[in-house]
C-alpha cells in the first residue's frame, strides 16, 4: 500500500530529527570538548586583568581593549577556530579581555535561530553583566570582561560561565531547530489532514 | 577574627572585598589599607580584634598607592584623581598635606625613600615624580623625571642608597634613575656596589631590556646590589651588578605572571601575582636563580556558592542547568590575584622572615618564613 502524503511528511522529519539528534550528540562527544577545552585555557592565561587608568585622557578609566589609545597595552588577539562556521576571537589587554563567538549555522533555519536567540540575549546584556550589547564584526556573540568583574567575581567562575554559555548556545540552537521541526511537522500533517 | 594556618601562613584576616594596596606602621602596629574606593582605613590590633581607628578621606578617586614612612611615621597616598597626601598624626588626627605633583595622569605608585626624606611617584603620565620637603615653604615639592618611559609607570623602587631609584614600565622596561637632590642629599653619595653615582638629578643610569611585555614590581636586594623584577609574560628578571654592565638572568614560569616581588635575603625571593600563591624563588651557590616552590600548599577545592551569572543563566534557562558547571576554586589562603607584598621587620638588625600579602580578595595574610625548613639556608 502507498503511504499518504502524511504518513511521507512524517516519516521524513522523524528520520531528520532522529539522525540530527544522535549528530548532536557525536559533536557533543568529541572534538567540541577540545575546542571547550582550549578556550578555557587560553581565557585563564588571558584574564590577568589590572585597575589601569587611561594614559591618553585625564581621569579616564576605561577598557582599553574597547579604546584601543595605547597600542603597548594591547596583547596579541588569539583566535581559536573549531572550523569555519565556529570560532572564538579573545582579544586581551591590561584591564579588560573581549570574548567574541561565532556559532555554528548550518543551516538557514539555524542562522535565523541563532540570530534571533542572541539578538534576544543582547538586549538583555545588562542581566549578565559581561555580555556586550554588540557584537564585535563578523561574530555572532561578544562579552566584555574588565577588572572590575574580576574584582567582584571569581576567575573560574567567569571562566565557567563562558564555557558553560558555549555549550547551552549549541544545545539551545538544536533543541529549537528540533521543536521547529516538530512543530512543521505537526502544522503539515494537520493542515494536509483536510485532503486525505 | 584571625584564623591560625599551620603553614606559612600565620594569619589570614578579611579586611574589605578587595584590597589595593597596605602598608604598616613603623612598629607593626597598625595597618593601613584602601578598600578598593578613594579611602584610607587604618585599622589597629586591639586584644586580638583589628579595629578600625581611623579613615582618611580626601582623594576622590581610588587610592593605589601608600607607603608609611619607617622613620618619620607619615604616609604618602597616590590616587587615580592625580594627586598625593602626606599625612601627619597630630594628636589624634591625620593632617593632609596636599602634594602638587604636577601631573596630568593618574599616579600609580608610590614609595617613600630610605631615609624618608624624600618620595617617588609612578604615573601614568610616563614620569616619575621625586617629591621632597621644603622647609622654608613648608611645603612638598616634586621634581619631574619625563620623556624617559614610553609608558606608564607601574612601579618604583628605593635602592637603599637613597639616592637611585629603579622603575618598571608597560613599555616593558625597567629603568634606574639617580635622584640626586641639592641640599636634599647631603654631599655627593659615595660609591657602592652598583654603578656610578655621581649622575645629576634624573640621569638614567641603566635601560633594561629583558622583557617583551608590561614589566611590574621592582624590587632591589637589602644590600642594594641586585634587582629584581617580572614581565607580564610569565618571567621574572634577576639583574645583578646594576651599572653600565649589568648581568641579567630570565626565569620562565610554568604558571600565570606575577604582579609583584619582595627580596627576602640576597638569595631568596617571594613573588606574587595571579596565581593567587606566592612563589619561592631561590639563587644557588653559584647566583643562579630558580623557582623553588609555591609558599603555600594547595589544598582539596572546596565548594561555594555559584557565581551570580550561572544563576542568571539557571533562570534564563530554568532549572536544567544546575549543578553542571563543575567547582574547581583554588583553595589556597588567597582566593583572587595578590598585588601587594610588604616586608614585616621588627628591627633593623634581625634578619627578615615575614611579610604581608594583600590582594583582590580583600584579605591581607601575614606568612613566615620560619618554619619552612626547606628555605632556612637562603635566610
Amino acid at each position: 500500500m502507498k503511504p499518504t502524503l502524511a504518513q511521507l511528511v512524517e516519516r521524513r522529519t522523524v528520520v531528520g530529527a532522529v539522525i540530527l539528534r544522535s549528530l548532536v550528540r557525536i559533536r557533543q562527544g568529541s572534538s567540541v570538548r577540545l575546542y571547550l577545552t582550549c578556550i578555557r585555557n587560553t581565557l585563564e592565561a588571558a584574564m590577568c586583568l589590572q585597575n589601569f587608568p587611561c594614559q591618553e585622557v585625564e581621569r579616564h578609566n576605561k577598557p582599553e581593549v574597547e579604546m584601543k589609545t595605547s597600542p603597548e597595552l594591547l596583547l596579541n588577539p588569539v583566535v581559536i577556530c573549531r572550523n569555519e562556521a565556529e570560532k572564538c576571537l579573545i582579544e586581551t589587554s591590561i584591564n579588560s579581555l573581549r570574548i567574541s563567538l561565532k556559532v555554528k549555522q548550518a543551516d538557514e533555519l539555524e542562522n535565523i535561530l541563532t540570530k534571533k536567540f542572541l539578538r534576544f540575549l543582547s538586549m538583555r546584556a545588562e542581566a549578565f553583566e559581561v555580555l556586550r550589547r554588540k557584537p564585535v564584526q563578523g561574530y555572532d556573540i561578544s562579552f566584555l570582561i574588565t577588572n572590575y568583574h574580576c574584582e567582584e567575581m571569581q576567575k573560574h567562575k567567569l571562566i565557567d560561565f563562558i564555557v558553560q554559555f558555549m555549550e547551552d548556545i549549541d544545545k539551545e540552537i538544536s533543541e529549537l531547530k528540533l521543536s521547529v521541526n516538530t512543530r512543521g511537522r505537526l502544522v503539515a500533517t494537520e493542515f494536509l489532514k483536510q485532503f486525505i | 577574627m584571625i584564623i591560625l594556618i599551620e603553614m606559612a601562613a600565620i594569619a589570614v584576616h578579611q579586611f574589605a572585598d578587595c584590597i589595593t594596596c597596605h602598608a604598616w606602621s613603623p612598629d607593626q602596629s597598625m595597618l593601613a589599607l584602601c578598600p578598593n574606593n578613594n579611602e584610607v582605613h587604618i585599622y589597629k590590633l586591639v586584644e586580638e580584634k583589628w579595629e578600625r581607628i581611623h579613615v582618611l578621606q580626601k582623594h576622590d578617586q581610588i587610592i593605589v598607592g601608600i607607603d608609611w614612612s619607617k622613620s618619620s611615621n607619615r604616609i604618602v597616598t597616590v590616587s587615580h584623581d592625580r594627586n598625593s597626601y602626606v599625612w601627619n598624626e597630630e594628636g589624634s588626627v591625620w593632617v593632609p598635606t596636599l602634594v602638587i605633583l604636577r601631573l596630568n595622569r593618574a599616579a600609580l605608585c608610590v614609595q617613600w625613600s630610605p631615609k624618608g626624606n624624600k618620595f617617588a611617584v609612578g604615573s601614568g603620565a610616563k614620569t616619575v615624580c621625586i617629591c621632597y620637603y621644603e622647609q622654608e615653604n613648608n611645603w612638598w615639592v616634586s621634581k619631574l623625571i619625563r620623556k624617559r618611559h614610553d609608558s606608564s609607570v607601574t612601579s618604583v623602587a628605593w635602592h637603599p642608597n637613597n639616592v637611585l631609584i629603579a622603575t618598571t614600565s608597560t613599555d616593558g622596561k625597567c629603568r634606574v634613575f639617580s635622584t640626586f637632590i641639592k641640599g636634599v642629599d647631603a654631599g655627593k653619595p659615595k660609591k657602592s656596589g652598583s654603578g656610578s653615582l655621581d649622575a645629576k638629578f634624573g640621569e638614567q643610569i641603566v635601560q633594561l631590556d629583558l622583557s617583551f611585555c608590561w614589566a611590574f614590581g621592582v624590587k632591589w636586594s637589602p644590600s642594594g646590589n641586585s634587582l629584581a623584577y617580572v614581565g607580564h609574560n610569565s618571567m621574572i628578571y634577576f639583574v645583578d651588578q646594576v651599572g653600565p654592565s649589568p648581568l641579567a638572568q630570565s626565569v620562565v614560569l610554568r604558571d600565570l605572571p606575577l604582579r609583584d616581588v619582595m627580596f627576602v635575603s640576597e638569595k631568596l625571593v617571594i613573588g606574587v601575582g595571579f596565581d593567587c600563591n606566592p612563589m619561592v624563588f631561590a639563587a644557588d651557590g653559584t647566583g643562579l636563580w630558580s623557582f623553588v616552590r609555591f609558599l603555600d600548599e594547595k589544598k582539596a577545592a572546596s565548594s561555594s556558592g555559584r557565581s551570580q551569572f550561572t544563576e542568571a543563566f539557571g533562570k534564563f534557562y530554568g532549572s536544567s542547568k544546575q549543578g553542571t558547571s563543575n567547582d574547581r576554586g583554588r583553595a589556597g589562603v588567597h582566593d583572587n590575584c595578590i598585588n601587594c607584598i610588604v616586608p614585616l621587620k621588627k628591627s633593623e638588625t634581625a634578619k627578615m622572615t615575614s611579610f604581608s600579602t594583600s590582594g583582590l580578595d580583600g584579605k591581607v595574610v601575614i606568612w613566615d618564613l620560619k618554619n619552612q625548613e626547606d628555605l632556612l639556608e637562603y635566610l
